[in-house]
């Protein structure tokens, strides 16, 4: 991100409310993504399993992103 | 049979058939044939006509001198959503005030409306926010391609491209996750608080509900708000420039 930020850029108080309010779902909304996308792939391939490879997955990106949109909003 | 309002129970009185049709014409069968509009749907329908009757009657007394109660909230909330448009998304914002407005509009009504007795409020059915959310996450990656072509895509890529391919699956599981996050939060708020007024007033149905019945008014003021706030930011980040 640059260091000078454009106008539209700076951002207010409730703006950072509204992103940070984000916080608690972002895990709980990768986890549900990750498992749904699991079970599609289950449905397609005729397997048992992915749906659990999608939790995880989905558990790990999410911990990421929340780390991410942390750091983010510091700036 | 499913429980059904009064409003239900009448649009499946004279509408089913049509109801069935299109739902076959989807592929899609109802379990309940007799009565394939739920309490809902019907919920949604009767917003949908206070709304669009509601702007015909604004549209007809339209005056600049003397604005009438109803023009003059409508006016303040449409003001209100392009002011806090042009301080998120900057230049250009004024654009995406008619879907924002109409947005708030929509899902205050609906959260609203469960507090007249004999209706329920549709947005305390996950549906109903799951479809407001999508509607919300088409419209905001439509605006984005529409703005910048296939250079959206580096929206998703982060700004420094080796981590492109570490970044992208992230960014694509952010914005999904992002459908879920607006669902369950306005969801949750309004089937907790029906639950919480409806189970007060199975304990004390004088008095007591009406605080958790003004407490559930402002729960929708204020998840309307989130909603429509954090569509004005995803739709900043989709149309923004800088990376």
């Amino acid at each position: 991100m640059s260091a000078e930020k454009p106008d539209n850029e700076v951002q207010s108080a409730t703006t950072l409310w509204a992103r940070y309010s984000q916080i608690a779902f972002i895990i709980p909304g990768s986890v549900v993504v990750g498992l749904l996308l699991g079970k599609l792939l289950d449905y397609w391939l005729h397997t048992r399993w992915l749906f659990l490879v999608g939790v995880i997955v989905g558990a790990v990106l999410g911990f990421v992103d929340m780390i991410r949109t942390v750091t983010r909003n510091k700036t | 049979m499913p429980e059904q309002l009064w409003i239900t129970a009448f649009l499946n009185k004279y509408l089913a058939g049509l109801a069935n049709a299109i739902l076959g014409v989807l592929h899609i069968h109802s379990h309940h044939p007799q009565a394939p509009i739920t309490n809902y749907v019907a919920m949604q329908l009767l917003v949908f006509v206070i709304l669009v009757l509601g702007c015909a009657i604004v549209r007809s007394r339209l005056s600049v001198d003397n604005p009438g109660p109803i023009q003059h909230t409508m006016e303040s909330i449409d003001g209100f959503i392009a002011k806090q448009g042009e301080e998120i998304i900057g230049h250009g914002s004024e654009r995406y005030t008619a879907y924002l407005t109409v947005l708030g509009v929509y899902i205050l009504t609906c959260c609203l409306i469960g507090l007249i007795p004999g209706f329920e409020a549709p947005t305390a059915i996950p549906s109903v926010p799951l479809g407001c959310a999508l509607v919300t996450w088409f419209y905001y990656h439509y605006q984005g391609i529409r703005l910048k072509g296939f250079g959206y895509i580096r929206n998703f890529m982060g700004p420094v491209p080796v981590m492109a391919p570490l970044l992208l699956p992230i960014e694509m599981f952010s914005h999904l996750a992002r459908v879920m996050s607006l669902t369950i939060r306005l969801f949750a708020n309004m089937f907790a608080g029906d639950m919480v007024t409806l189970v007060f007033f199975s304990l004390c149905p004088i008095a007591i509900p009406v605080v958790f019945m003004l407490l559930h008014i402002g729960v929708s003021f204020i998840q309307t708000y989130i909603f429509v706030l954090l569509a004005t930011v995803y739709i900043s980040e989709a149309v923004s420039h800088e990376h």
